[in-house]
């Protein structure tokens, strides 16, 4: 017997449960991650939810009634409470329903149904990108009766989408553990249940070959089945053995006889005396050896077919050659003389007639099917060969004009050793040959009557797919040309900045060294003008402002790009905002002083003796002492409105400084310039980068740092959305912040670098250590827009007018 | 005769003999391709198997030589390599043992009729002597009167004598490159043929859907 090779790819049962236990714990997990995410949606909404209503409700607090109908003076701790989302834009208004918008962005979305209530409402809407807003109204007496004042806020949703994904991944990795588990759990169940077939396994593995009893054990019934088909497999086997027994008796004796009786015929020529018997003898003996050999070739075709149906040597061929050459082949005989042979394959194109098969078993069954025609058929039948297609199989049919055989015979015809006519005395193994290759082929056998009388024989082949099918395989090349951006292509960048040109230049001409293929056209603004102008729709390259508010109005205007730059990581957590806007200098508000007229032990140590000394010192400081002009220089905006946060001291400074007739002055350069000169002595809250620069070149110049703060402003850069060149401006974006960039603001510009650039000893430097706990930065964040409000801002700015020029 | 099997080679020689051949056997394998070098044979049977050099390697080196010589060849294996057959690779025909001797001798007489037809001027079958140099046929002493397309058409039979040729080839070898064949015409002219050649031992053999094949009658 032949071993068995499994043909059928192994499995693991299981595996396969296990994986199906797998995907089901993944369908839930998918299941239950819908659900947490809606959760944790929720969730981080009412989080953040919680701030606008803090922030909604400290600006509601701060409405009151006016001459002219409610006012607000917007509270610094609603924006501050917004910051607690660092990343997210801030968007409000303050509006009455009668008066209309008291303060704020007037074209908020407010759905249509929406009524205006005491308690806060939110809701999503699109502004540009989505937002979330709260609407919160308070009713208030005044002159005209009861009025309604309501307040919306609006935040994007960078900090709640962050929460949310936290939220959910937390959720997640806690629940993929368990489900990991629980995976555990269903392996050891499965091992458990499919213990029985190891029992199987290790009984059949120990059988001996000859062993063919039933198994016997006791099942569980889900596997009973099997049971019962491992035992009906072996009963068959046993049937089988006994039959192939049985076939190898058969050929023994077919051949033993078959030698046999050419022996015979052999030893009678021999004895005989009479040459015309001794002939007769050896014509038999003949026809004998004729019959011997003919059947020793067809035990051997039919081993070989067997064999070769074993060994799946089946693969894709075309049949209609294989047929033509062999019945050409085949017609070399000289017994084919005068048999008429046909062949009729019109009916198949080329390229249909493709079948899973062996070519040369297909040849050894035509062979046979045709010699048997010929052997039973008369000297001169005619045999047809046709292909042909029916339904999705290729039919191969020979038929003859032979007698055929009687339909109650045909399904024994198949049979080894079952010669139908005793006379023509084939072995009966030229059809067990035809059907052996036929189950080898997964094919159909089907006897019949020909048309012409005789015996028909077809074998339909399943046919594989044509090649026209095959050849609809479309290969898709994608040949991406991606261009990859030269260096060597010249570029402009435009820079709008609000830094003096000469402070910048090192850096920009540093830049064009590194990145000669980069110009940069430089255009110096005003703060407020260069705030003004990009809100007018302007599209530079690169911004930079030393007026932190106003980049911060900007940036949360949604007009800037987002950057992904590693340097950023380098930056201090205040000098950055929403990945977007960075902070490149590090820059002290400091007083400078005519060195000539007071020695710094003189000067006073913090901001609350600041007002009695400008009080003890008014007659020699009556009219000289400088700050900046509020309302044109946005740095000077921005340190006022600061100190005014840090506490009242501010104020009472202010009132004095009126008194005192102080000088107000644009920039920061004329302000030093004069204290050098002495046409002042004091000049208040100067930007220290400057004041230090000159104060080192100028000896009649001091600069001075008070203990209990000094505020800290950095200027900052970003890229709007709209620049034509923004690959090019990231590149200068990110040497500005670069340790290379920040070296080279420390040691050729008058700036001074965020970054603390070792190994550089200065004036200025050894200054910035010795004050380094005073020193206190402001943040870039929403918390700047608090007094860019625009009716805050006309109140700070009137009530410092009031101060100031009422010396006038 | 180029066989090692001392028994079955006697067997075939002293058949050929007793045909009235002239029979030299070999039965190594290079000593064979040492004689086939030096000496001209009518056809050579050649088996497979052989001490010293295969059958196959000596078929190669004689068509390589360019020696036409008819070969058939003798073998006990079923599986025969298709190539081997083939035209491009030189055997004429091939048996598979154990086979019958009076079918061995109706090859034999086949590859001679072949060679003999292609190799001289004059193919004589019986009554027919066909004379390839004047293009003449005569049957029974008298004049054939052959179409210029129906001489073409049995010098192609007699070159293919004994073997199956299909309609197309027949067609190709008939027609020029830039003559568009129709495969009507080459049946008409088969059929011209075949009455004309009727009372001769040339039969031209027509299996539908397979081609033509002619053979010689009285040989078998």
């Amino acid at each position: 017997m032949l071993p068995m090779t499994s043909k059928t790819r192994s499995y693991s049962l299981q595996r396969r449960l296990l994986s199906l236990m797998a995907l089901g714990f993944m369908a839930l997990l998918l299941i239950i991650s819908l659900l947490l995410w809606n959760y944790a949606r929720g969730a981080a909404n009412r989080t953040y939810d919680l701030l606008l209503a803090g922030a909604a409700l400290a600006i509601l607090e701060r409405v009151s009634p006016g001459p002219n109908g409610p006012s607000i003076d917007l509270p610094s701790s609603a924006m501050e409470i917004l910051a607690l989302a660092p990343d997210d834009r801030v968007v409000y208004r303050v509006f009455s329903p009668d008066t209309g918008v008291i303060t704020g962005t007037t074209d908020l979305p407010v759905p249509s149904d929406m009524a205006l209530q005491a308690t806060p409402v939110f809701f999503d809407a699109p502004y540009g990108d989505p937002f979330r807003f709260v609407l919160q109204g308070r009713q208030m007496n005044s002159p005209d009766g009861r009025l309604w004042v309501a307040v919306q806020i609006g935040q994007t949703l960078e900090a709640r989408h962050a929460q949310q994904l936290s939220l959910f991944l937390n959720g997640m990795t806690g629940l993929a553990g368990i489900s990991l588990i629980g995976l555990g759990f269903v392996w050891l169940a499965i091992r458990r249940a499919l213990s029985p077939l190891r029992q199987i396994e290790a009984d059949l593995s120990a059988r001996s070959p000859g062993d063919l009893t039933p198994v016997e054990e006791a099942s569980p019934s889900e596997i009973s089945g099997l049971f019962d088909a491992i035992n009906g497999f072996i009963v068959r086997l046993d049937r089988n053995l006994k039959l192939t027994e049985g076939f190898i008796a058969d050929v023994a004796h077919q051949i033993r006889t078959s030698l046999s009786a050419l022996q015979g015929h052999l030893s009678l020529a021999v004895d005989s005396k009479d040459p015309k018997k001794m002939h007769a003898r050896l014509v038999r003996a003949e026809l004998q050896a004729e019959r011997t050999v003919r059947l020793t070739n067809q035990l051997l075709a039919n081993a070989m077919v067997i064999h070769r149906s074993d060994r799946a040597t089946l693969k894709p061929i075309a049949l209609k050659p294989v047929v033509r050459d062999t019945v050409a082949e085949m017609l070399r005989d000289s017994r084919m003389r005068k048999i008429i042979v046909t062949f009729d394959a019109d009916q198949v194109a080329d390229g249909e007639d493709i079948v899973i098969a062996d070519a040369l078993s297909i040849r050894e069954a035509l062979r046979n099917l045709i010699d048997n025609a010929i052997r039973h058929g008369p000297p001169d039948n005619t045999i047809d060969i046709t292909l042909g297609i029916e339904d999705d199989a290729l039919a191969l049919k020979v038929e003859d004009a032979g007698p055929g055989i009687p339909e109650a015979d045909r399904a024994r015809a198949t049979e080894r050793f079952t010669s139908m006519r005793q006379d023509t005395a084939g072995s009966g193994l030229g059809r067990a040959i035809v059907q052996a290759v036929v189950d080898g082929h997964h094919a159909k056998l089907r006897l019949g009557t020909a048309r012409k009388g005789g015996l028909s024989v077809m074998i339909a082949f399943p046919r594989a797919i044509g090649r026209a099918a095959t050849s609809l395989f479309i290969i898709i090349a994608l040949a991406l040309g991606l261009v990859v951006p030269d260096g060597a292509v010249a570029q402009t960048i435009t820079i709008f900045s609000a830094t003096d040109t000469p402070a910048m230049a090192p850096v920009i001409a540093e830049f064009e060294a590194r990145n000669p293929s980069v110009t940069i056209v430089y255009e110096e603004y005003q703060t407020v003008a260069l705030h003004e102008a990009m809100l007018a729709g302007a599209a530079p390259d690169v911004v930079i402002s030393s007026a932190m508010n106003l980049q911060v109005d900007l940036v949360n205007r949604g007009i800037a790009r987002r950057l992904d730059m590693p340097e950023a990581e380098a930056l201090p957590e205040w000098s950055t905002w929403r990945s977007e806007l960075f902070g490149f200098t590090f820059e002290p508000a400091v007083i400078i002083y005519n060195s000539e007229l007071f020695t710094p032990e003189y000067l006073p140590k913090e901001h609350r003796e600041l007002a009695n000394f400008i009080r003890d010192n008014a007659i020699t400081l009556e009219g000289r002492i400088g700050i900046y002009d509020l309302r044109g220089s946005g740095i000077g905006y921005l340190f006022a409105t600061q100190d005014a946060e840090q506490g009242m001291q501010s104020q009472r400074i202010t009132e004095i400084l009126g008194q005192s007739g102080v000088r107000t002055f644009c920039c920061t350069s004329d302000m030093v310039a004069a204290t050098a000169s002495g046409e002042i002595s004091l000049a208040i809250n100067v930007i220290g980068s400057y004041a230090m620069s000159l104060a080192a070149q100028d000896p009649r110049v001091g600069v001075h740092f008070l203990s209990d703060y000094n505020l800290v402003m950095a200027r900052s850069a970003f890229i709007p959305k709209i620049a034509p060149n923004p690959a090019a401006a990231e590149l200068f974006v990110r040497f500005l912040i670069s340790e290379d960039g920040q070296h080279v603001v420390a040691t050729q510009s008058q700036l001074i670098p965020i970054l603390e650039v070792a190994e550089i000893e200065s004036w200025a430097f050894s200054q910035l250590r010795a004050q380094k706990g005073s020193f206190l930065p402001i943040r870039l964040g929403p918390g700047l827009l608090t007094y860019l409000d625009n009716l805050k801002k006309s109140n700070f700015l009137e009530g410092w007018d009031a101060s100031v020029r009422r010396s006038r | 005769m180029i066989e090692d099997n001392e028994e079955l080679a006697g067997t075939i020689v002293d058949r050929l003999r007793a045909e009235g051949h002239c029979v030299d056997r070999e039965s190594d394998g290079n000593e064979a391709n040492d004689l086939l070098r030096h000496s001209l044979f009518d056809i050579i049977l050649l088996d497979v198997n052989l001490p010293g050099k295969s059958g196959y390697e000596i078929l190669r080196s004689l068509r390589a030589r360019g020696d036409a010589t008819p070969v058939l060849i003798l073998t006990a294996r079923s599986q025969i390599d298709e190539r081997v057959v083939g035209l491009d690779a030189g055997a004429d025909d091939y048996m598979v043992k154990p086979f019958d001797f009076r079918e061995l001798l109706a090859r034999c007489r086949v590859l001679a009729r072949r060679r003999s037809g292609t190799a001289s001027n004059i193919f004589v079958a019986g009554g027919l002597s066909f004379d390839r140099a004047a293009k003449r046929a005569i049957v029974a002493g008298k004049d054939v009167d052959l179409r210029a397309r129906e001489v073409q058409l049995l010098e192609i039979l007699i070159d293919n004598l004994g073997r199956m040729l299909t309609k197309e080839e027949v067609a190709d070898k008939l027609y020029s490159f830039d003559e568009s064949p129709s495969m009507n015409a080459v049946e008409q002219i088969v059929t011209r043929l075949r009455r004309k050649l009727h009372d001769t031992p040339l039969v031209i053999k027509t299996a539908r859907g397979l081609g033509y094949m002619a053979y010689v009658a009285d040989d078998e």
